[in-house]
């Protein structure tokens, strides 16, 4: 249900009693310190552990939709009878503080999901979540999200986006999910004056402004991988920088490729969705033995034409990708999307 | 969800990650940004390695076998057990021995030496991976008379000239393959001697393809290259008077002699052991007589085959070491572990893995499977059943615990805390993000169970107990324990050792082939994740070793498509391979990156030329059409 | 949303019957009412079928909508899940999930002449749709059915292949590559049975199903003849998991042979991007 988006400011210190009233009664995640130093999104007990400067973690919030080891379905059988339950996640959740490319690959999963034939577990999780983004003022060193319009701002498709004003965050209110998560705690906000909107726009122009003369080259790649006009010896040189520990696809918050596999014995299972990469050879490897991707280089190409062929964007009505740059830092080998999607254009890896 | 730092379990790269769980369960991992060794990257393996935790097979209870069958016992009774068996066959004067390994952590593996030479008074102590790995870290010692030399795999990608000695670099050790290719596209030139065209093979800027057992001769050669116009150096130039480098050979000395930080990889391909140990001090004397031995961020590293060889080895779990990995004939290494223990320790060399299966009565194996690991493979399990008493101290059900009298249960790595070695020299924290299942311990307590049963102490109320005795036994983890026992990755990096003198060795070169047996076969790699348990029990992971395992039901040899036209042979066809020793009739399958006159034996399919090969990793061959 | 993709029905063997010796059909039938009720399949779908602790396969539907309180499935043994299907007998419960795929357009078949060419353990998906068509017989004008196996012993559904010969209103054909004593029929590969029948390409929709060699070869044959791509159809076989398109696993370009297919013509299988 479309709404017409109404605007809100809550002051900056305020924002903390609205985090307090929202744990009240779901459970919230978002940015937080972890162990090691290190950022990740958590589920936080207290406003104060949630961080509103920081550098995006580097484990995207994907885990909290779509759980590495998801269990779906329970299985019991006694005495040659079988009984079966599906196992829903039904908590209420939000994340917070997400960035925007972080809350586009939320949709983007969302969306995969509700096609037909829909994924009922999926979905089920999905309605219990409300995602609640921060804008980028200041865009980070490896994303390319202008590329794919998943941000620096997004400007649709969001329940709540934040932007920092400096003493008040604007609060873009984009579904009735963001509606309720605001309407508890509706004494603490303000609806935005007219200034602070123009405030915000100068704002997303100023991040924008961050990328630089670079043009987005997913358009040309785009037409090349969609008419097969990359040449397979192209792959195959490209798939020896690839050492695939699939790290691109279980980091992407737009991969969702996944196995179905039971767990458990002695008459009692757990049915688990478990992430699955189509860069392993076993990933279309067949009980006969035959595998149709038996090259690394057929794997890689099968990749690439996921994320950034015109058919997929024809069907998605968006790129498999949110230009987070998290596959540039867990790449293995040096094949992440930006270095790829060049060697498309040009039609050369390294010069060749 | 929790996220808690770890170290991998699988290969010694050591990379680091979160394990996360909720609700007491694994579900996934996490890449951790600020390792100092992954920085927030991963392979295939790492990126599962919550799996085999959840899918494996389990130990849940401790077992004992009454009537042909393993039944369950309470950990007491079951405890009691083992001690009172193994003390009546020490009694009778019959041989025990125990095995550490190289997937169990540092204290599991101390533990389990003080168990063996404090505690049943036998230097009959080994982990299965060493026998791969051991020949490689005897090359090292015999020139430089210390093995514990190691670079860091950031040296590798500062680096200007690697030289890479290898079976498979991308799938034993993809994060030191993942050096390579960086340093590759900083413009360094790569090395790489080898049996098969592999992907670091395909991507070097010198490839000297050698038949297994043969590397030496590549080794020999840039040596002689380099060392055309040293000074200095006459012994090894007469050693090397016959060696007469190839054009590509001596270009490719030129880079070593002129690198400013060159880097010398080495793991424990197929081949044979004294071939294996030759090249590794020949590499060694390579990388000494170019300057690049003993200054930082240059020199040598051992590629080790699994988690925690060097742990293993540090700890002393060896029929020759003592923890530090001192000699067991060094009086005064002996002298401290007497002190620290209060027990005599024996004196003595004992058994290897090998030898121990062959000629011990009881036996108390480590979390791990001998017939998987060691190259006698299906012999290994034979021996196991023929012994009297077998203890199996496990997280999984192998095989080895489904022959063992005893079957004590502990937490996977996931589950319990600890530290590993890597291959660098890094001492890690290992930490629990779930309880192990049923009634399975920590590997340590159970160990120290066994230990206080034995009057070889106890009374340790933590991992990080045993870890500060570790401290006091081996001297250079003493230094490291503080840091390891940190708040974060608990990660720190042993000192390199002191060296003094060099001894300069070449490889031998006689070939191994005859007119009568033109080809060579060779082990393939020294390892079959298959069978794995960490890997076996992962369904993400196990997918092709069971597929290869079902498609192959009679042994597989692998050629070249030439050699196959030659012998009038297609895929899937018999042939018949025979050595000195024995012959097999198998299957072939084609490789395309290997050249004529090679024959694999991918390690999963070793039983089947347990007679050909015998003790050797690589032996001549004649090969018909079947 | 309350179809929950993943989670299986119950379904109890109703019978077993040897096809050959590492083939078996089996009869099964949902253990609940409503989900009988609920089970409505095209010829030429798929379910998933998984035997609880084994894990899940795909299966064709073997037998026509037309006869909706069992349905068949023909599962030939080749692992630890297939053999743990195989020592499974009548009472026995398993699960199903589906039906998947986008099955044959019965439909756009009425009114033409339709050719089945099959070999082997590629019988069991045509034969749903052969038994809709001879269950409604009038719909549809000629039906020839062509079909091979390596010996006489790897033949399925071995009665219906008599009834096939003696019935009017269906031409059938059987060859094997080997013969066996006792055996009086055919013996060569499934092409020359071309030469026992007449063929009117402009009017037939041809259905091929059996090891990728014969395909090949049969469908470049009919090509030959002058039967046009759209009007050969075969089902495409991949690594299934989910059955609704989203684990991947399946996917060939941007399509899913668990959701736009597995019943592809030869315009679509030309079109397909690997």
């Amino acid at each position: 249900m479309k709404m017409q988006p109404h605007v809100l400011t809550i002051r900056k210190r305020d924002a903390t009693k609205w985090l307090a009233k929202l744990l009240e009664s779901r459970d919230v995640i978002a940015p937080a310190l972890g162990p090691c130093g290190e950022v990740l999104f958590s589920k936080v007990d207290s406003p104060e552990q949630v961080l509103w400067d920081f550098e995006n973690p580097l484990p995207p919030p994907k885990q909290f939709v779509l759980p590495q080891t998801d269990p779906i379905v329970r299985i019991q059988q006694d005495n040659h009878r079988t009984e079966v339950a599906p196992i829903y996640d039904d908590r209420q959740r939000v994340l917070f503080n997400v960035r925007p490319c972080d809350a586009r690959g939320i949709a983007f999963l969302t969306q995969m999901h509700e096609m037909e034939p829909a994924d009922a577990s999926y979905l089920r999780r999905a309605e219990k979540l409300t995602v609640i983004s921060l804008a980028c003022n200041t865009p980070c060193r490896l994303g390319f999200c202008v590329c794919s319009d998943s941000g620096p701002f997004l400007s649709a498709g969001h329940d709540i986006q934040l932007t920092d004003l400096g003493e008040k965050y604007l609060a873009e209110i984009g579904t009735a999910k963001g509606e309720g998560a605001v309407s508890d705690a509706a004494g603490l906000f303000d609806a935005a004056t007219e200034d602070e909107v123009v405030r915000r726009k100068e704002l997303e122009a100023e991040a924008r402004g961050h990328f630089g003369e670079e043009t987005c080259h997913f358009a040309s790649a785009m037409r090349r991988v969609s008419t097969r006009r990359v040449a397979d010896a192209l792959w195959e040189r490209m798939s020896d920088w690839c050492l695939e520990c699939g790290a691109c696809n279980f980091i992407c918050p737009t991969c969702y490729c996944f196995s179905v596999k039971d767990r458990g014995c002695n008459g009692t299972w757990t049915r688990c969705r478990t992430w699955d990469s189509c860069q392993y050879a076993a990933f279309t490897l067949e009980a006969s033995g035959h595998n149709p991707r038996a090259q690394p280089g057929e794997r890689m190409r099968r990749r690439f034409f996921h994320k950034v062929s015109a058919q997929y964007y024809v069907r998605d009505g968006a790129t498999g990708c949110v230009g987070c740059g998290r596959c540039i830092k867990v790449c293995l080998g040096t094949t992440d999307m930006p270095a790829v999607v060049a060697a498309i254009r040009k039609g050369a890896w390294h010069g060749q | 969800m929790l996220s808690v730092p770890t170290t991998c379990p699988f290969c010694a790269c050591g990379c680091g990650f979160f394990l996360l769980a909720r609700d007491g369960d694994l579900v996934g991992v996490a890449p951790g940004e600020s390792h100092p060794v992954s920085a927030g990257k991963m392979c295939a393996r790492g990126w599962n390695a919550h799996e085999a935790s959840l899918w494996g097979d389990r130990v849940l209870q401790p077992m004992v076998r009454r009537d042909g069958d393993l039944k369950a016992e309470s950990w007491d009774l079951a405890l009691d057990y083992v001690a009172s068996r193994m003390r009546s066959l020490i009694a009778e004067g019959k041989r025990v021995g125990v095995l550490g390994s190289a997937r169990a952590t540092n204290e599991e593996n101390y533990l389990a030496g003080r168990l063996a030479r404090a505690g049943l008074q036998t230097n009959h102590v080994d982990f299965c991976h060493h026998s791969l790995c051991r020949p490689l870290m005897a090359g090292v010692e015999d020139v430089t008379g210390e093995s514990a030399h190691a670079i860091r795999l950031t040296d590798i990608e500062a680096s200007d000239t690697i030289v890479l000695a290898e079976g498979d670099l991308a799938r034993t050790h993809p994060r030191a393959a993942a050096s390579v290719l960086k340093a590759l596209g900083r413009g360094a030139r790569l090395i790489v001697i080898g049996y098969a065209r592999t992907q670091m093979a395909r991507l070097a800027s010198c490839f000297v393809q050698t038949a297994p057992g043969s590397e030496g001769n590549a080794i020999n050669g840039l040596l002689a290259a380099v060392l055309g116009t040293e000074e200095g150096y006459d012994s090894l130039r007469r050693e090397l008077k016959a060696v007469s480098p190839s054009d590509e050979i001596r270009v490719a000395a030129g880079w070593i002699a002129a690198a400013e930080r060159a880097v010398f990889l080495i793991g424990p391909s197929g081949g044979r052991a004294d071939r294996l140990r030759s090249d590794a001090a020949s590499l060694a004397t390579l990388a000494a007589s170019t300057g690049h031995l003993g200054r930082p961020g240059r020199g040598l590293l051992l590629l080790l085959g699994r988690s925690n060889v060097r742990g293993a080895c540090d700890m002393g779990v060896a029929p020759d070491r003592l923890p530090g990995y001192q000699r067991i004939d060094d009086g005064e290494a002996r002298q401290r572990m007497q002190q620290l223990w209060g027990t005599p320790v024996p004196p003595g060399q004992g058994l290897d893995a090998q030898r121990m299966l062959e000629s011990v009565s009881g036996l108390i194996v480590v979390a791990d499977d001998p017939a998987a690991v060691l190259p006698m493979g299906r012999r290994a399990r034979a021996a196991l059943k023929r012994m009297e008493f077998l203890v199996v101290l496990d997280a999984f059900v192998t095989p080895a615990v489904k022959a063992a009298h005893a079957a004590l249960p502990i937490a996977s790595l996931p589950e319990t805390e600890g530290t590993f070695t890597n291959m660098e020299g890094r001492v890690q924290r290992v930490r629990a993000a779930s309880a192990p299942p049923g009634e399975a311990m920590d590997g340590w307590k159970v160990l120290a169970e066994l230990c206080a049963r034995f009057g070889a102490g106890g009374g340790w109320s933590s991992a990080t107990e045993v870890l500060g005795e570790i401290g006091e036994a081996a001297p250079r983890y003493s230094r490291m324990v503080p840091q390891v026992l940190d708040d974060g990755w608990g990660s720190s990096l042993l000192e390199e050792p002191e060296w003094a003198s060099i001894a300069l060795r070449t490889s031998p070169t006689e070939a191994l082939t005859s007119p009568e047996r033109p080809y060579v076969l060779a082990r393939d790699g020294a390892s079959d994740w298959g069978s794995d348990p960490l890997v076996s029990f992962s369904p993400t992971l196990n997918r092709e070793y069971q597929s290869e395992r079902k498609l192959f039901p009679n042994g597989l040899v692998e050629m070249s498509a030439d050699d196959a036209d030659a012998l009038g042979v297609r895929q899937g066809w018999r042939v018949k391979v025979s050595s000195a020793h024995g012959g097999a009739v198998v299957p072939i399958r084609l490789r395309k990156d290997l050249q004529r006159g090679v024959l694999l034996a991918p390690y999963a399919f070793r039983d089947w030329f347990a007679e050909v090969l015998g003790e050797d990793g690589a032996a001549a061959v004649n090969v018909e059409r079947a | 949303m309350d179809n929950d993709a993943f989670l299986p029905q119950i379904a109890r063997i109703d019978a077993v019957r040897d096809e050959t010796p590492d083939t078996k059909t089996f009869t099964l039938r949902f253990r609940e009412p409503e989900d009988s009720k609920a089970f409505r399949f095209l010829p030429g779908q798929f379910v998933e079928l998984p035997v609880f602790g084994y894990g899940e396969a795909p299966f064709c539907i073997a037998s026509s909508p037309t006869r909706p309180d069992t349905f068949e499935t023909t599962i030939r043994r080749t692992g630890s899940l297939t053999d743990a299907l195989h020592v499974l007998g009548p009472g026995a419960e398993v699960g199903i999930r589906g039906p998947f795929g986008n099955g044959f357009d019965v439909e756009g078949a009425r009114g033409k002449d339709l050719l089945f060419v099959a070999g082997g353990i590629g019988l069991p998906p045509l034969r749903s749709l052969i038994r809709n068509v001879l269950d409604e017989r009038d719909g549809f004008r000629s039906v020839t059915i062509l079909y091979g196996a390596r010996t006489p012993v790897d033949l399925v559904y071995k009665d219906e292949l008599k009834e096939w010969e003696t019935a009017s209103g269906v031409e059938f054909h059987v060859t094997v590559d080997n013969t066996l004593p006792g055996w009086t029929g055919n013996v060569g590969m499934v092409p020359i049975l071309f030469t026992k029948t007449t063929l009117r390409p402009e009017s037939t929709i041809a259905y091929v199903c059996g090891p990728p060699i014969m395909i090949k070869f049969v469908v470049q044959d009919l090509f030959m003849r002058g039967f046009r791509e759209e009007s050969v159809i075969s089902t495409l076989e991949r690594m299934m998991q989910c059955g609704i398109g989203k684990c991947n696993h399946c996917a060939i370009g941007h399509r899913y042979v668990c959701r736009d297919g597995p019943v592809f013509n030869f315009k679509q299988i030309r079109e397909l991007i690997e």
